[in-house]
């Protein structure tokens, strides 16, 4: 009867802000993510990446993840790591930490996100001598 | 080249056939006699006798190939590329040595011109390497444009036994110019140009016919501040220049019509630049100024344009370190001081100063309450000083120095403080008869001069007329004297100039003969003047000044003891030489390449440089900081760009937007007559200058100073002096 009537949005939405913990955490949500939606922790990164699944959410839809609280609001998704970056796209399913084909190797690099615009970006140098020598005044 | 040559012929002619050649000049004193008739390719045209045919020629636009004539240097005829056929005659004759005969019917391009010309390439081609792809003169080559044109389209040249083409070795004669024997076609210029305009007699030929080579006999440095020039005169690539080898190609340059500014006579010069960078630096033909010739540091200095930049505006730091910081901060420190120092600041402008950023500094301070500008060098204050523009010009023009008949050089050695001066000097000596006397150390000017004694005090005596020199000068029909600014900077300089004007005022002078000339060392000197600097920095050092603004100066006149102790020095320039170095706040300024800028020569001629290339780095037009400084200081200057202060510039002095056009100077009697007032007497100190050898030459500036190649000069010239066979 309530599902007929449509009360029982009403108790999932009730259901989802509890889940995330009050309604200060969900407007914090909101803000960070601009989405509010209940769904199933799935696994948590290294980095404290949170990834959640809901199949009641179309294709597509039904998998996402909530950046470490330590990102703020600058996260994007290079700080996903590559072995969650497949679960979160469809190309497996399944979890990294059940994968029996995954591979894992010493040499493996951490896995590092994009730093463009950071002082740790990469810049390409010159090999070639600079047409102009600049003069470098004497140290005292 | 080619082209060139026959434009040049054409206008010669059109404007007056007394500037067209060294041949005809000698007669235009003469009365003329008629001229007479010839006909070149059924075209009719009358020159004056003793035209040769290859002139006769060029009047009415017939080019005829050449390797060895030019018309700078006496004709030599040995290379026959110019042969043409004459009507009755049963040889062709050489055109470049052949005077015309009345009525005479030259036929340029007939089956037997085109016949001989013709063999006289494949035989050039015989001895000569197919080594263009290779060769730095390719593609600007004479030989390889008229084996184009006029050679044959196959060779019969079979080399059945493998001897090989003729192979002679290279000569090292010196790091400007690199030779390439084996490319040698004997046209002799290079031999001509030595002799006669550099006045260096070690270039000649050994050997004959196959065996000819031309060379220094011994191994030794080709020992001239003109050398470069024997580079730009040989036809083919056996010489070459040494820094600019293998660097770039000439179709793939840029080149941009320029002025020199690293002596005070304002040169005219191509540069040429590819990639952002410049590669090499040429002469450009200017009749009034330097002829088509360029000395050696106005050649080959460019490479210090790349070393030794100042490319970021710098401040110095608590531990006295300067330190890299962006163009904000800079100038907002150094307004912040001059704000502070209110109109205790001055500025010093250096030697390479062009005048736009000499007017915006000028008017900065002025706006400040300032009057402390100086230039680096002196120049006597007595009389009229800087007033009259006749007491400080070359006022008789450089170009005029051929017809004088008696110049008396006093303390100065336009050698090396002018060496194309020196060349129309050695011109005029040599074509003119002109007579040459110094007052000063006994020098080398590669012509012979009366030495009058380094005692100034001879000076007075001519001027008072008890000495011999005095009724020669007295007797001269065009008599010239040319003082050195160097020896104007002496402490009795006023009274040296004093002299000076009034012996000229009692010598043959009238409105067209100015005896009284300054030769200026620098390029910036007389616009500084021009705008209103004082000469000298006595006032900067007396003066007790908080901010002391330094506009590329790097003469080594001051040095922070001379200053206050709190005196905040600000360096406005290109190089870190040796006014960065005593500099508090730094300002990356622009080289004479980098900007479009006003520099006025020694004979007052206003000239202006165009951009080449961009400034490096940070580096910005000088005027242009000057501009942003007094905004943030609160005095703006009213000019935001290039024409808005080019039009100051003409409020102050018009003569200085006068591109091209050399403003006479007059007031000669009343200057001479203010100058009578200087009360300090001739020493007896002799005279000196600075630059005595050719080694002292290369390195006097910032720019030669950080060039390699001069640095090379320098090192192989004191080499050649110590060798035995010097």
């Amino acid at each position: 009867m309530a599902k007929y009537f449509g009360v029982d949005k009403i108790f999932a939405f009730l259901r989802t802000i509890k889940e995330t913990g009050g309604i200060r955490a969900s407007l914090y949500k909101i803000y960070r993510f601009d989405n509010l939606r209940p769904g199933t922790l799935v696994g948590t990164d290294k980095f404290g990446n949170k990834y959640f699944e809901n199949p009641h959410y179309f294709y597509g839809r039904n998998r996402w993840v909530e950046y470490a609280p330590k990102y703020g609001m600058d996260y994007d998704g290079s700080q996903v790591p590559a072995e969650w970056f497949g679960w979160l796209h469809y190309k497996t399913d399944y979890l990294p930490t059940n994968d029996p084909t995954r591979p894992k190797y010493e040499w493996m690099a951490e896995h590092t996100e994009n730093m463009s615009g950071t002082p740790g970006q990469f810049m390409p140098y010159s090999t070639t001598t600079p047409k102009i020598q600049a003069w470098v005044p004497p140290k005292n | 080249m080619l082209r060139l040559t026959v434009s040049r012929a054409l206008n010669g002619a059109k404007s007056s056939p007394t500037c067209l050649s060294v041949a005809s000049r000698y007669q235009s004193d003469q009365k003329k006699p008629d001229k007479i008739e010839v006909f070149i390719d059924d075209k009719p045209v009358l020159v004056e006798p003793g035209t040769t045919v290859l002139q006769a020629a060029a009047m009415v636009g017939v080019e005829i190939p050449r390797f060895c004539y030019h018309e700078r240097l006496a004709v030599a005829g040995n290379c026959r590329m110019c042969l043409v056929e004459v009507e009755k005659s049963p040889k062709p004759v050489a055109a470049c040595a052949m005077p015309v005969m009345k009525g005479w019917r030259v036929k340029t391009d007939s089956e037997m011109t085109r016949k001989a010309r013709e063999g006289i390439m494949e035989f050039l081609l015989v001895n000569h390497p197919l080594d263009c792809p290779i060769c730095d003169q390719g593609g600007e080559c004479d030989l390889q444009d008229q084996s184009m044109a006029f050679g044959s389209d196959r060779s019969r040249f079979t080399d059945i036994d493998f001897s090989g083409k003729r192979a002679v070795e290279d000569k090292d004669i010196g790091p400007l110019v690199k030779t390439i024997m084996t490319r040698c076609i004997h046209c002799t210029r290079c031999i001509r140009f030595a002799s006669e305009v550099a006045g260096i007699n070690d270039l000649g030929t050994t050997g004959r016919g196959n065996d000819m080579q031309v060379g220094t006999y011994i191994e030794k440095l080709f020992m001239s501040e003109l050398s470069g020039n024997i580079i730009d005169l040989c036809p083919v690539g056996a010489l070459t220049s040494k820094p600019y080898s293998f660097t770039a190609r000439p179709w793939e340059i840029r080149k941009v019509d320029s002025i020199d500014v690293l002596d005070a006579v304002g040169s005219n010069i191509i540069v040429s630049t590819r990639t952002g960078e410049v590669m090499r630096i040429v002469p450009r033909v200017n009749e009034e100024i330097n002829e088509e010739w360029l000395a050696d540091k106005s050649r080959f200095a460019y490479d210090g344009l790349k070393r030794q930049r100042l490319v970021t505006p710098m401040l110095r730091d608590n531990n006295g370190d300067l330190n890299p910081v962006d163009w904000e901060a800079a100038l907002i420190t150094v307004a912040k001081v001059v704000k502070h120092a209110g109109n205790s600041i001055g500025a010093i402008a250096g030697g390479f100063a062009d005048a736009e950023a000499l007017i915006a500094l000028k008017d900065l301070l002025n706006r400040l309450g300032s009057e402390h500008l100086c230039t680096e060098r002196t120049f006597p204050l007595d009389g009229s000083g800087t007033d009259l523009r006749s007491s400080y010009l070359l006022n008789n023009k450089i170009a005029a120095v051929e017809e004088a008949d008696l110049v008396l050089l006093v303390g100065t050695n336009p050698r090396f403080e002018a060496p194309l001066l020196n060349a129309r000097l050695r011109k005029a000596w040599v074509h003119n008869e002109t007579d040459v006397a110094l007052i000063g150390p006994q020098v080398d000017l590669t012509y012979h001069y009366e030495h009058l004694g380094d005692d100034p005090n001879v000076l007075r005596k001519i001027n008072e007329g008890d000495h011999e020199f005095a009724d020669k000068l007295k007797r001269a029909k065009k008599p010239l004297i040319i003082i050195g600014a160097e020896l104007l900077e002496r402490k009795d300089g006023g009274a040296l100039l004093s002299t000076v004007q009034n012996l000229s005022t009692k010598l043959n002078s009238n409105e067209d003969w100015k005896v009284l000339n300054v030769l200026h060392k620098v390029a910036s000197q007389v616009a500084a003047l021009d705008i209103g600097y004082n000469p000298g920095i006595d006032k900067i050092k007396s003066a007790d000044l908080k901010v002391l603004y330094l506009l590329g100066a790097d003469g080594d006149h001051i040095n922070k003891e001379d200053l206050p102790k709190d005196c905040f020095v600000i360096y406005q320039g290109h190089h870190g030489d040796r006014g960065a170095a005593i500099a508090d706040a730094v300002l990356p300024g622009a080289a004479y390449t980098e900007k479009q800028a006003t520099y006025v020569n020694t004979e007052g001629r206003a000239q202006q440089t165009l951009v080449a290339v961009s400034p490096p780095g940070r580096a910005r037009e000088d005027w242009k900081i000057i501009r942003a400084l007094s905004e943030i200081v609160g005095a703006k200057l009213p000019y935001d760009n290039l024409n808005q202060i080019r039009d100051r510039l003409d409020e102050i002095a018009p003569h200085l937007t006068r591109y091209g056009n050399a403003e006479s100077a007059n007031y000669f009697k009343q200057a001479a007559e203010l100058s009578k007032k200087t009360e300090s007497a001739i020493d007896c100190k002799p005279i000196d200058v600075k630059i005595k050898e050719l080694q002292d030459y290369y390195m006097t500036d910032s720019i030669s100073r950080a060039s390699p190649t001069m640095a090379k000069c320098v090192q192989a010239v004191l080499k050649q002096k110590q060798s035995a066979c010097n």
